[in-house]
């Protein structure tokens, strides 16, 4: 289908002095797509999941219980306090051999060097999300708290029926802010040769001179995906809108 | 309204002895003796920080006495010690809050059906049937759809005592409902109570409201400086208070 206008578009570019032309070869087109298709999983499935990760890591930062807020705490610490390329080198480099070690050999272990950039982008902005999950937990009045143990729930039900959606509503800007943060972290999966946009445009770049060529498609697919991710963020922040609130 | 109920053979619903409680270095609560019979209205009275709100706080156990009794209903609340006791508790004990404490993000309807599914484990359909029922009772039928930041407070207040009704308790506590209120959508929550009282709801009430509180009340309580200093008919204590301190709150808010 785009057969008929990628020449033109080619052409196009050539005249403004733009070398374009590995859209043009079947080979490197699909391995760049398949790029922009890794980006948009794992900024996909890091955002999922580093929610869930928020939420449980904020709950038990506020659950006041020694046991559970002191390891989170110290979890929160540790992620926040070194570079996320570490954290993935360390991940894949390390952690990953440990596992294939205690499996008897790589062949023997699940995780690919995909999983691990969701698993550790997962946990890193999993700890950004829970610290501003807790301070939507912690802005929930007192009061309000008082009345849903009065009305007989228990401490978890009042943390998924009262605190956390509150929270999440007093938080959203931040989660959105770290949301973005996510989806221009995916890049770093290109430090283990994980396929994703980054990546593909490197391994295409190294055979020709169209460093700058692939450097606007990169810029323009971030712009692209950052936005839509702040766009969604708008959209649910209008959904989560409590009518009269605070009015 | 008071000589009607008041047969002092019936067992008491709530029983306080001898309760104390201290917050750090402040003694609160320095020895409460208590009782609410079933299907009384008793309002406690007195100025402010001299314990009325605390004392509610220790019948549905969100507040443990130090020392003392209190039993609601043959539960020893002072002795609970696991959330599911209290829990079970808590589920007899409505208790509604000067601040009303509505969940924002919900609307009225849904504030009012989420206790009774969730933890009376209610059938979504009958709850909401209860709570349209409730809301009528409370004059808000229309309002069900609203979130509470769009009523005033007075029909969220209403709606907070819709809420508390809806768990079928077998006994209400009010701690300075209508204090938070402007002055003339008080009268909107106060026709609520009096209804409740009229139907043989047990209320126990923490009030500014004095005229109010004669009206309804079968019993009157004055506390002071964490003690009760003297309790009796509406009748007594508004008109004939024999403690004189009774007597001189009583006419400082004549006046």
């Amino acid at each position: 289908m785009s057969e008929s206008w990628l020449p033109a578009f080619v052409a196009a570019a050539r005249s403004v002095g733009l070398n374009y032309g590995f859209l043009l070869n079947a080979f490197e087109r699909a391995a760049w797509i398949d790029g922009v298709v890794v980006s948009i999983e794992l900024s996909a499935l890091g955002i999922v999941s580093s929610l869930i990760v928020g939420m449980v890591i904020a709950a038990a930062l506020t659950s006041g219980r020694p046991y559970l807020d002191r390891p989170a705490r110290a979890f929160v610490e540790l992620v926040r306090n070194t570079p996320t390329l570490v954290q993935i080198f360390c991940a894949f480099f390390v952690v990953n051999m440990l596992i294939s070690q205690a499996l008897g050999g790589p062949q023997n272990n699940p995780l690919t060097a995909y999983a691990w950039v969701v698993i550790v982008l997962s946990l890193h902005y999993g700890a950004y999300h829970a610290e501003a999950l807790r301070a939507g937990i912690e802005a929930v009045p007192r009061a309000m708290r008082e009345s849903a143990v009065s009305l007989g729930f228990s401490r978890r039900e009042i943390l998924t029926h009262v605190e956390l959606p509150l929270a999440v509503r007093f938080a959203w800007p931040s989660l959105v802010n770290n949301m973005v943060d996510l989806v221009k972290a995916t890049s770093l999966g290109s430090a283990i040769a994980v396929g994703e946009v980054t990546y593909a445009s490197l391994m295409i770049w190294v055979n020709g001179d169209n460093v700058l060529e692939l450097m606007i498609f990169i810029l323009l697919v971030y712009a692209a995906l950052t936005l839509l991710v702040a766009g969604l963020g708008t959209l649910v922040e209008n959904r989560l809108r409590m009518p009269g609130y605070g009015q | 309204m008071s000589e009607s109920n008041a047969s002092p053979e019936r067992p008491p619903l709530v029983r306080l002895s001898q309760v104390h409680l201290s917050f750090g270095s402040n003694h609160v609560l320095k020895g409460i003796d208590l009782r609410v019979r079933q299907g009384d209205a008793v309002s406690i009275i007195g100025p402010s920080g001299s314990g009325k709100s605390t004392i509610l706080r220790c019948i549905n156990g969100l507040l443990t006495p130090e020392r003392g009794e209190v039993v609601v209903g043959g539960t020893p609340v002072h002795s609970l010690r696991t959330e599911a006791e209290r829990i079970a508790l808590r589920k007899r004990i409505g208790f509604v809050f000067q601040q009303y404490n509505l969940f924002p993000h919900l609307t009225v309807l849904q504030n009012i059906v989420l206790a009774p599914t969730r933890i009376l484990g209610l059938e979504r359909e009958t709850a909401e049937r209860e709570a349209r029922e409730l809301l009528a009772k409370v004059r808000l039928a229309d309002k069900d759809d609203a979130y509470p930041g769009q009523l005033s407070g007075g029909q969220q207040q209403r709606v907070a005592i819709a809420r508390a009704l809806a768990m079928r308790p077998d006994l209400v506590l009010f701690d300075e409902v209508t204090s938070a209120l402007d002055p003339e959508t008080v009268g909107e929550v106060l026709s609520v109570i009096r209804q409740l009282v009229e139907d043989g709801m047990t209320c126990l009430l923490v009030t500014h409201e004095m005229r109010f509180a004669e009206e309804v009340s079968h019993e009157i309580v004055f506390t002071e400086g964490g003690e009760i200093v003297e309790h009796g008919t509406p009748r007594d204590i508004f008109h004939a208070p024999r403690n004189p301190r009774t007597h001189a709150f009583i006419n400082a808010l004549r006046n």
